[in-house]
């Protein structure tokens, strides 16, 4: 068999050998637990399918105020790192700023938000704009400035301007940081995106999901909103992983 | 290859050891309880006194004076009890602390207690405090919703989690789609979304979110309140409840607990000033004034008018029907019919504490 084929198999088998004694009770009977407290896979799939549509719909919710989130915080974010690097003297302290919201823990920001904005969906996107900014500026601002050596200094002996050093250096340079940075984003963003539902005023989305259906107790139905948070995560990280595979073919860490 | 297998094999084995001694250390746990609570059950007809963990379902409040004012008397230490009050909070859930061993007695609504029953958990109910439902939709007169008809296309705060079912059994009886004719928005623990405009009409306890908008400076006269029970929508709320498995092995503690909890809150109805007053003393995060307030409109749900004071805590099997019967209509998720009978909820410690 192939090595690839391989590397998929072995962390599958091990998956599904998780699921497999979980369903059977193992892992119930290891930790004492009884059905009602741990829902057994079988049953979290059977109330996903039971209520899919519902939970379909509080998936899109959280995903477009994540996405809308990810795009406008990555935006900022590099913004921020384009101005350190054109204007190094005054623009490096902005990327502090930046660092210093990412201390800001995401159960104290979205109270804050609910305050700002009225709309459930502003709320979540303000969230998760705050969270995404840290990550996205610092990387591209590594990206931007960290150049290989000689390459700066070969084109200015071209006489080249800085705004074409930029275009034709630093932009191309950044962006396998950018694409760092998006993977870290796109996880941090769902999750800030939930977070933030716990909290705010709509009723809808996964994270209030979880939070209602947990402290019902009705265990199987905030499971498959669980389910459905992990499953988004996945595919929207697999997203990244294909576009950087095309646009970042030159780099060491595609071949 | 071999040397990869034998060392997945040892985490394997290694793992399986951590799990099973965390699954026997949980079992050897509830062993060691279960051989100390009948060791109790005895010592306490020695004279020591025996520990009794009441969780509440919110912060220390008038909502629970009478816990507090037979601990402030020494109701508890009469009938041999240590006890030790737990306040609640936001992320407390007092089913599973009872079900866990956390604590021995709880303090929930019943509609949230028949979600858990019918989930399979052994939990029963003991005793009803408040005979009459609290829960008000209060909203400013300027939105002009002067009858639940008007809700249409207006947003409808609740704090959600199992607090909803009164304000879905309203909206059913008016025929308003829940999804289609108004939106629901969750409501953080302050007025303010209200206060601000953010919603139109809020979730209110009479006894604590409706002093709050009182106390703020908002009149009476300013405000549109719709009564459940005025609606015929309400369902029954804060009851005492407990794990069946560790009550029937501890009748006498139970029996003895509620009667040094009946007596403290004959006290405290008769008397809310004072209980606001003892409340107050153990936790001064609220004001006096909202505790007394609070102590005053319990007592109204606690012993209406009409009702013989001698009786508090008594369970009304046609109301707790009644409960199951919108739980059953609102819940689409309930995993089962709630049952509504000796097993899950029981009168016979509250026959036996009232004698």
């Amino acid at each position: 068999m192939t090595e690839k084929v391989k590397n998929v198999l072995w962390p599958m088998g091990f998956g599904i050998l998780v699921i497999i004694l979980w369903q059977v009770g193992v892992i119930h009977d290891a930790l004492g637990f009884k059905p009602f407290q741990l829902p057994v896979p079988l049953q979290i799939i059977t109330t996903l399918q039971n209520n899919f549509s519902k939970a379909l719909s509080d998936t899109m919710i959280t995903v477009s105020g994540a996405l809308a989130g990810l795009i406008l915080g990555c935006s900022i974010g590099f913004m921020v790192a384009v101005i350190a690097v054109v204007f190094p003297k005054w623009g490096y302290t902005g990327l502090s700023v930046i660092a210093a919201f990412n201390a800001i823990p995401i159960v104290a920001l979205s109270p804050i938000m609910n305050r700002w904005f009225e709309s459930g969906f502003a709320q979540k996107v303000a969230v998760v704009t705050v969270v995404c900014m840290a990550a996205m500026a610092i990387n591209a601002y590594r990206g931007l400035s960290d150049l290989k050596p000689f390459a700066k200094d070969l084109l200015e002996s071209y006489a080249a301007s800085k705004r074409v050093i930029f275009f034709k250096l630093r932009l191309p340079n950044c962006l396998p940081n950018v694409l760092t940075a998006l993977k870290i984003n796109v996880a941090a963003a769902i999750m800030a995106a939930m977070i933030s539902e716990y909290f705010a005023a709509s009723t809808a989305g996964i994270g209030f999901g979880i939070k209602d259906n947990l402290r019902k107790g009705m265990m199987a139905m905030g499971w498959s909103y669980i389910v459905m948070a992990a499953l988004v995560g996945i595919i929207l990280y697999l997203t990244i992983l294909l576009i950087e595979r095309r646009t970042i073919k030159w780099h060491a860490s595609q071949r | 290859m071999k040397k990869k297998l034998l060392a997945l094999g040892l985490s394997v084995v290694m793992m399986g050891m951590v799990f099973s001694g965390c699954g026997t250390k949980s079992s050897e746990t509830t062993a060691a309880k279960d051989t100390k609570e009948s060791a109790d059950t005895t010592k306490g007809n020695d004279g020591k006194m025996q520990k009794v963990n009441l969780q509440l379902k919110w912060l220390p409040q008038s909502q629970f004076m009478g816990y507090y004012v037979a601990a402030a008397k020494g109701y508890y230490k009469e009938e041999g009890i240590d006890i030790n009050i737990l306040p609640g909070g936001s992320d407390i859930i007092p089913e599973q602390n009872v079900y866990n061993g956390v604590a021995d007695i709880g303090v929930t609504w019943v509609s949230s207690l028949m979600t858990y029953q019918a989930q399979g958990y052994e939990l029963q109910e003991v005793a009803q405090m408040f005979q009459k439902s609290g829960l008000l939709l209060v909203s400013k007169k300027g939105t002009g919703i002067n009858s639940p008809k008007d809700l249409t296309s207006k947003k409808v705060g609740n704090w959600f989690g199992g607090n909803e079912y009164e304000v879905l059994a309203l909206l059913e009886k008016y025929k308003l789609d829940k999804n289609k004719d108004l939106k629901l928005a969750q409501q953080d623990y302050t007025m303010d979304q209200l206060k601000e405009g953010s919603i139109d009409a809020a979730s209110a306890m009479t006894y604590n979110e409706f002093g709050l908008l009182l106390e703020s400076g908002i009149s009476k006269d300013d405000l549109n309140v719709i009564n459940m029970n005025d609606e015929g929508v309400a369902m029954m709320e804060d009851c005492l409840f407990v794990n069946s498995t560790w009550a029937s092995k501890n009748k006498d503690l139970v029996v003895r607990f509620l009667r040094a909890s009946i007596k403290g809150w004959k006290d405290a109805c008769k008397d809310p000033e004072a209980a606001g007053k003892t409340v107050y003393e153990v936790d001064k995060s609220v004001s006096l004034e909202h505790q007394v307030y609070m102590a005053k409109e319990v007592a109204k749900l606690t012993t209406p008018e009409g009702f013989d004071a001698s009786k508090i805590g008594q369970i009304d099997m046609k109301a707790i029907k009644q409960t199951g019967d919108f739980l059953k209509l609102y819940n689409k998720d309930l995993a089962k019919t709630p049952v509504v009978d000796d097993t899950t909820f029981t009168s016979k410690y509250w026959e036996e504490a009232t004698k």
